[in-house]
């Protein structure tokens, strides 16, 4: 992938141009097929997941036990020690997927009702992927101080709340301000986890062009909750602040920039952030910033070119390009790599190399959960980050294989056990197992929902998908 | 400030973490040039908080003349920020007050902060103290007695900044549009 091999520059527009749109098409069809058939299971299942009993009930009389008169004993021993509710009840492997609707995928603010099939998919990927059992809660409330006054209220029911899909910039605030009340772990995906898989893959990025964390210079394209905490991240890491340029619609974040005003009112976490790097010291527009710059982070609205060849021509060599928007990436990968990019991940499925938080929250979850943790510091976010950049090397570390893909779910476990021993060494967590036993846990936590799907599929208690009926964008 | 060069290349003295102490001094009239566009960003972001407090088309001029005046006048004070170290010299920031008198009220001197503006960079943990007690002290030294200050209703952080610094409101202004 040396920079010699790419095209002459002053090819302006890249000969794929062609492939791109059918890509771009490709991608919608498939999106349009894919929301019919979503739509006719739903109607079909009528819901993803259910609860169910986890304890034998043999006749009636076992509801004595189970409930009222033997249930008070141990409300009276939760009573004297609230800590108890993690060994008396479901509490310790319970987390709520709290939303209040305001940014929901890439549909805007849909509302809380309209969140809830995306919820309970996200619950239903809790439950497989991490053995957890996450209760799907849109709530309908106006400010953040609701929001917060809100989750509070419901925390005595749960180990751990997951916040889903709320707008930028009132998300920091109310992660924020939750993980300071609340003793128990608040996560924001869009936040933490977008950001751990980023790092995770930047990580093995570096490795495999002979780079440290250290000594780049790295230009993030898009401010919002992902780059923000990516930012912060890569700083915790050692990266220079004199090297890292933020880049948004207006051009570089920097501490002359006329909107910091602004900034500092509407968005404080933007404005600390940019104040700590002040443009890495740069100016201008996307191409100032990546001029020489060795590694592109883009997690930016989606709009296709919003990256061009030329951009990538004028990094330094052996150029990493994380072009994160979906559905439509910055830059196609192929159009990068022709630019001479040496390692291009997207959050596509459908490419190499996908950044894809599900490899990261229901590990972190099962970790945290398994030690009780009161909270999710950073240091807990980039254990998980560096234990999923080191999964990838199980099956040889390369250009196209830069983070494991959802198939080896080997890594999984480990990743929850380098989660458990963070929280121990950090002293948040309220039950100190060693490595070992947090790995033999989530192994078997995590390996438990497969075998339970298989045996209601063969119970016949959840009933075979049905054929799909034919349908408009598939005769077209 | 915001001049973006071809290459982007510009000193990185100050990109790390670092105090970034000020130094307040009186302003003369050479620092005009420097204090207005500090001053219109003030009036701007004041916008933010209201729109009854858009600002004029001729806001420019209208900077220019106000700060002139003040810089001579006996009732007024208007102090420049310089950077230190590398930055010296240059302003980057400035408060401006007014005495006045009062007319029914007991003390009858009154000094009026009317803006404080410090860009980004120099708005560190400290730096506001520092630059209350220079124009509060410059202010007693024109004959206030007490001291007040005037911001946005809406601007949250300037009221935070003053109640924890033992100010509390005493007038409401409150406008509709005719």
């Amino acid at each position: 992938m040396a920079r010699s091999a790419s095209p002459p520059v002053d090819s302006d527009r890249p000969p794929r141009r062609k492939t791109d749109r059918s890509a771009a098409e490709r991608s919608e069809e498939l999106t349009d097929q894919l929301g019919e058939r979503s739509v006719e299971l739903s109607r079909f299942y009528a819901g993803k997941i259910e609860t169910v009993p986890k304890v034998p009930v043999r006749s009636l009389e076992d509801f004595a036990l189970w409930y009222t008169p033997g249930v008070a004993a141990v409300s009276r021993a939760i009573q004297k020690d609230p800590d108890l509710s993690f060994d008396l009840t479901g509490r310790w492997n319970t987390i709520a997927i709290v939303t209040d609707g305001s940014r929901v995928l890439g549909l805007g603010d849909i509302g809380p009702h309209a969140a809830l099939p995306v919820m309970e998919g996200k619950a239903l990927l809790f439950k497989v992927l991490g053995g957890v059992d996450a209760i799907p809660t849109p709530i309908r409330v106006r400010t953040p101080e609701e929001f917060i006054a809100t989750v509070e209220a419901m925390a005595p029911a749960f180990g751990g709340v997951n916040l889903e899909d709320i707008a930028s910039p009132k998300c920091f605030g109310i992660l924020e301000q939750l993980s300071k009340r609340l003793p128990i772990p608040v996560w924001h995906d869009d936040q933490l986890g977008t950001a751990a898989a980023t790092v995770a893959g930047l990580l093995n990025a570096l490795e495999l062009t002979h780079r440290s964390v250290r000594e780049v210079r790295t230009v993030l394209l898009g401010a919002g909750a992902a780059n923000l905490v990516t930012a912060r991240l890569l700083l915790e890491l050692g990266h220079p602040a004199s090297s890292l340029t933020l880049v948004d619609q207006k051009g570089v974040l920097h501490a002359g920039r006329e909107d910091m005003d602004e900034l500092e009112l509407h968005n404080p976490w933007k404005f600390r952030i940019v104040l700590r790097t002040d443009g890495g010291g740069r100016t201008g527009d996307l191409a100032a910033a990546l001029h020489g710059a060795d590694v592109l982070l883009a997690a930016s609205t989606p709009k296709p070119d919003t990256v061009r060849p030329e951009h990538v021509r004028s990094m330094a060599k052996d150029p990493i390009v994380f072009a994160l928007a979906n559905p439509v990436p910055e830059i196609w990968p192929e159009v990068a790599k022709e630019a001479g990019a040496a390692i291009v991940a997207t959050g596509r499925s459908d490419f190499p190399n996908q950044v894809n938080n599900s490899l990261i929250f229901p590990a972190v979850f099962r970790g945290v959960l398994d030690a009780r943790a009161r909270s999710i510091p950073d240091e807990v976010v980039l254990a998980a980050a560096k234990e999923l950049a080191r999964g990838a090397g199980r099956k040889g570390l390369s250009a196209q294989h830069l983070l494991p893909t959802m198939e080896e779910p080997e890594v999984f476990p480990e990743i929850a056990a380098a989660v458990g021993d963070t929280a121990v060494r950090l002293g948040i967590a309220r039950r100190k197992l060693s490595h070992d036993e947090f790995l033999e846990r989530a192994k078997t936590l995590m390996g438990r929902p497969a075998t339970l799907v298989r045996a209601l599929a063969r119970a016949r208690l959840t009933p075979p998908m049905p054929p799909a009926r034919p349908s408009r964008s598939r005769t077209r | 400030m915001t001049e973006s060069s071809k290459t982007g290349d510009r000193p990185t003295s100050h990109s790390e973490p670092s105090p970034a102490p000020i130094h307040l001094r009186p302003a003369r009239d050479a620092d005009i040039p420097a204090l207005l566009p500090l001053l219109l960003r003030l009036k701007r972001l004041n916008e933010e908080f209201d729109p009854l407090l858009k600002v004029r088309e001729d806001a420019e001029q209208q900077a220019r003349q106000i700060l002139k005046a003040d810089i001579a006048s006996a009732k007024a004070v208007v102090l420049a920020a310089e950077g230190v170290g590398a930055d010296r010299e240059k302003v980057v920031g400035f408060v401006r007050a007014h005495v006045r008198e009062r007319a029914f009220y007991a003390p009858e001197h009154e000094g009026v902060i009317l803006d404080i503006y410090l860009l980004p960079l120099y708005r560190r943990r400290g730096v506001g103290e520092y630059v209350l007690s220079e124009v509060t002290n410059a202010l007693k030294a024109k004959g206030a007695e007490i001291v007040t200050a005037e911001f946005p209703s809406q601007n949250e952080i300037a009221a935070r900044f003053y109640t924890k610094r033992g100010f509390r409101p005493i007038t409401a202004v409150q406008a509709r549009s005719l």
